[in-house]
């Protein structure tokens, strides 16, 4: 029996509840891809790693499977399929069949059963963190790349609304352009590969990203971390001029470029918004010595780990002792990264880097 | 009733094979229509044997080849998978030592191959089917069983390395100057090369030449292509053009008229094939389009290059372009091995078997020559060397009969455990990270853009744009059909249709990734082809006006 058993076993089952549908991150591993999407699947590969990850749960591609099926939604929109399989050619009929599906998945209450289930895992992770009503982010997990963009919901506080997030999350997997997609491929309407991510909020101080190869040169004997206040979305956008230190792996000596830095993305009761950064705030580096260094052990372990220079996102928590704040969000190979060796060496390096996923 | 299985150990069995994988895909290229039962077996066998071969050979740290069942006549795969992330990280350290060889030597290593490959055919050949004594002809099939085993682990270990270094290049241009392999650019960047394929072309081109200058074009256009043979060696002129036609038969005419079957005759055999490719350069006139084309593909081939060299930093120069160069080499591969490989070593099975045949009809055991591909080896070994002694009709007729069976109705394109859908199979074949399942099975999936208001949606197989007469050909005997200035549209194509593409404007096929048959050739021959379309040949009729614009990956219908 293969890699493909926990999709099997999932699915045999004649009881749809007996079949577990939500997984803490540390039960989770690089190849649950299938049973949560990349995104979940990633964050507990980390967690499984030993990085801090913001602690959270994921609701399985099952759970959503089950929702449209007990809730009716899956049927209703089975119907509304059938009903109207000439009139979606048209882009308007696409956007039309957007909201409508979307409306009637979002108006389907989540079922008893599912509710409690999810309540207690929020209940279990507000009583982990040690917080009566953790503010949480609820972000949609694909398992196969499909065109149109799926949401992400900040800051979403309580039970309640945690259930109706997710409802919207597996509800956003109908844009438009989703639905052309799947009436050419002839593909189920009422099918998502989509799990859903519940993670809790980190109030960032500062964010940014630490590449364990300089990505200029290729030269793997440094360490480079960029940063911002706020938000890593200023860092990985480019938008603004961030903090620059450079490590030597050798030495760990820090080379410190603090650069003004006057924009900031910072979060808002839904969403996100770029502010001025402080005056007082803006010629200050975004990181503490210890920081630098908690950031570069940790790349330094999964560079080791995963025996390929790293590309990794982080985020520092300002209401948390160090190191209890720095938290981990992304970790992937670092792509075009030339290392100190021969062009053939090199290229037979970038050619293992094709099989991973 | 079933007396015993065409390729034993290997016939897909529900219950059996369902517990090692969930999902097996008909391979639709090559086993539709159904197998004969001895093409299969040696496919199951060894095609299975190659890819597991290759795998291991390069040690990819996903995937370790792909599995193979037979059913009705159909090849049935599923991938084999690396289970656990220590073996994962353990084969990727062999990985890198065992992917050298095409990075610093493409060239040596393929062109080594291709010589011991020539060697084993040489060698088969030495072996007169009509002279043989029995034991040198049961020898002789002998050989040709070692000699598809040894093709088999020579093709898988090449495309694997290929494939590899062909997508990674696809991954690098898309981080580099944001392009892939479904944009123009890219197609520019692996154009304009030549190979065994177009070789071969060119030659049947100059045919043509020397046909119009020695006053035989008549011959080819007035005649059907199954008496252009007889009509021409009954004049000396045509005698003495027979004479070298058949020379460079001999030499270059070991391919199948079906590339995955031997049941058809090799154009050694039966040349109208060939004949009628020279018959459609009269019809066309002119000069050999590939030798224009190859000039002024080649020029925006370096254009693009410096395009595209332009955007990578300097000190990444030299990896990329020695990468760049690799995966160049891929295309000319992916065509080439058809020649060298596939066809040749199906023709030496044909030639070996058929010999086999004839003695078994002679001495009795048959009742025509061409009932072996009804046999199994094993089967052929059992009469091999006493043919007077067995008759083995009884079998011939059972499998014959089941064979007829197949024909009617087509093998489902795939055998899905219960409760395990098409989608998540696909999934999986995309995580396998298997280059060749991405490359060749899966390939990119089509974006639907409404507001393009195109009745079909693919991707770019070669860039361009053109508009004319539908022609809608479902296989390689309704070639003759298309006429010059049509737009081909396929369910997918291969090497023998190579010369109707210097006729054509424009290709439109069902199913096919950056490395399929149709997209080489397109942009060798500089024509538009959009693929993955999926209902080309459902929706398209023979006769409407359409329009392909590769650059956009969609096709219109314009009446």
């Amino acid at each position: 029996m293969g890699p493909l058993d926990p999709l099997l076993s999932r699915r045999k089952g004649l009881n749809p509840m007996a079949s577990k549908w939500i997984y803490w991150f540390e039960e989770l591993g690089s190849k649950d891809n299938d049973l949560v999407g990349k995104k979940c699947a990633n964050l507990g590969e980390m967690t499984r790693l030993g990085m801090r990850v913001p602690p959270g749960f994921a609701v399985c591609v099952s759970g959503y499977e089950q929702f449209m099926e007990q809730s009716g939604a899956g049927e209703e929109i089975r119907r509304y399929v059938k009903d109207s399989a000439r009139g979606f050619k048209e882009v308007e009929k696409q956007i039309e069949a957007s909201r409508t599906i979307r409306g009637i998945i979002e108006s389907k209450p989540m079922p008893y059963d599912m509710k409690k289930e999810l309540d207690a895992c929020y209940d279990k992770l507000c009583a982990r963190i040690g917080i009566d009503r953790v503010r949480v982010a609820v972000r949609s997990s694909g398992a196969v790349s499909m065109p149109g963009q799926m949401e992400t919901f900040l800051n979403v506080l309580g039970k309640d609304a945690v259930s109706n997030h997710v409802i919207k999350v597996w509800g956003s997997a109908f844009t438009a352009r989703a639905i052309a997609f799947r009436l050419e491929k002839g593909m189920d309407m009422q099918k998502a590969p989509i799990g859903v991510a519940v993670l809790k909020m980190v109030n960032a101080k500062s964010a940014g990203v630490v590449l364990t190869v300089l990505p200029t040169t290729g030269d793997t004997s440094k360490v480079v971390v960029e940063g911002n206040w706020g938000l890593g979305e200023s860092v990985v956008s480019g938008e603004v001029n961030p903090d620059h230190f450079l490590i030597d792996k050798e030495t760990l000596d820090i080379e410190s470029t603090v650069n003004e830095k006057t924009k900031m993305v910072v979060y808002r009761s839904s969403g996100t918004a770029t502010v001025e950064v402080p005056r007082d705030m803006r010629s200050k580096s975004c990181l503490t010595g210890e920081e630098i260094q908690e950031i570069v052990r940790v790349s330094l372990d999964v560079e080791k780990y995963f025996n390929t220079p790293q590309d990794m996102e982080w985020v520092v928590d300002l209401d948390l002792p160090f190191p209890q704040n720095v938290f981990w969000v992304q970790a992937r190979p670092a792509k075009f990264s030339k290392k100190k060796q021969d062009d053939a060496e090199y290229i037979a390096e970038l050619m293992t880097r094709v099989f991973k996923f | 009733m079933k007396v015993y299985d065409v390729v034993p150990g290997l016939e897909f069995e529900p219950e059996r094979d369902f517990e090692q994988s969930p999902a097996w895909f008909l391979d639709g290229t090559h086993s539709v229509p159904p197998w004969t039962p001895m093409f299969g077996w040696f496919w199951i066998n060894f095609c299975r044997h190659g890819m597991q071969y290759g795998a291991e050979k390069l040690s990819l740290p996903t995937v370790k080849g792909w599995d193979w069942r037979f059913h009705n006549g159909g090849g049935y795969l599923t991938l084999l998978l690396v289970k656990t992330e220590e073996e994962k990280r353990r084969r990727e350290v062999e990985f890198r030592k065992a992917i050298m060889p095409f990075i610093q030597d493409f060239d040596g290593l393929w062109g080594g191959f291709v010589k011991e490959v020539l060697g084993l055919y040489e060698h088969l050949k030495k072996t007169d089917p009509d002279t043989a004594t029995n034991i040198d002809l049961l020898q002789n099939f002998e050989d040709t069983i070692n000699t598809c085993r040894r093709m088999w682990e020579i093709h898988m270990y090449m495309m694997y390395g290929v494939y590899t270094a062909y997508i990674l290049f696809e991954n690098i241009c898309r981080d580099v100057a944001k392009i892939d392999d479904t944009s123009p650019l890219f197609h520019k960047l692996v154009s304009g090369f030549d190979n065994k394929v177009f070789q071969v072309d060119r030659k049947l081109w100059e045919f043509s030449k020397r046909a119009q200058q020695e006053g035989l074009a008549d011959v080819f256009l007035k005649n059907e292509a199954s008496a252009i043979k007889s009509k021409l060696e009954a004049t000396d002129k045509g005698k003495a053009f027979m004479k070298d036609f058949t020379a460079l038969m001999n030499e270059d005419g070991w391919r199948m008229q079906r590339m995955s079957e031997i049941n058809l005759p090799t154009w050694v055999e039966d040349p109208s094939p060939a004949l009628v490719n020279v018959k459609q350069f009269l019809q066309k006139g002119g000069d050999f389009n590939l030798d224009e084309e190859r000039k002024k593909i080649t020029e925006e081939r370096l254009a693009a290059e410096k395009e595209v060299l332009g955007k990578v930093p300097q000190e990444q120069k030299g990896w990329f372009q020695q990468l760049m160069k690799l995966a160049q080499k891929s295309g000319v591969f992916s065509e080439e091995h058809d020649h060298y490989l596939d066809l040749y070593t199906h023709a030496m099975m044909r030639r070996s078997a058929l010999g086999l045949g004839k003695r078994f009809a002679k001495l009795g055991a048959l009742d025509d020559p061409e009932d072996i591909f009804f046999l199994i080896p094993d089967e052929v070994r059992r009469a091999g060397i006493n043919p007077d002694q067995f008759n083995l009709r009884y079998i011939v007729d059972r499998r014959k009969a089941e064979w007829k069976e197949w024909q009617k109705t087509p093998n489902p394109p795939a055998f899905l455990k219960e409760g395990f859908d098409l989608n998540q199979a696909m999934g999986v074949l995309v995580q396998s990270m298997d280059p060749i399942a991405l490359k060749v099975v899966v390939g990119s999936m089509p974006q639907v853009r409404p507001e393009l208001k195109a009745d079909l949606y693919g991707i770019c197989g070669s860039p361009g744009v053109a508009e004319g007469t539908a022609r809608v050909i479902m296989t390689e005997d309704e070639l003759h059909l298309v006429q010059e200035g049509d737009i081909l549209v396929a369910a997918t194509t291969s090497p023998s249709w190579t010369p109707v593409f210097s006729m054509i404007k424009g290709v439109i096929v069902d199913r096919g990734a950056s490395l399929s048959h149709a997209a080489i050739v397109g942009r060798e021959y500089g024509i538009p082809v959009v693929m993955n379309v999926f209902e080309g040949t459902a929706k398209i009729k023979s006769g409407q006006r359409i329009k392909v614009d590769a650059n956009l990956g969609v096709v219109f219908i314009l009446n």
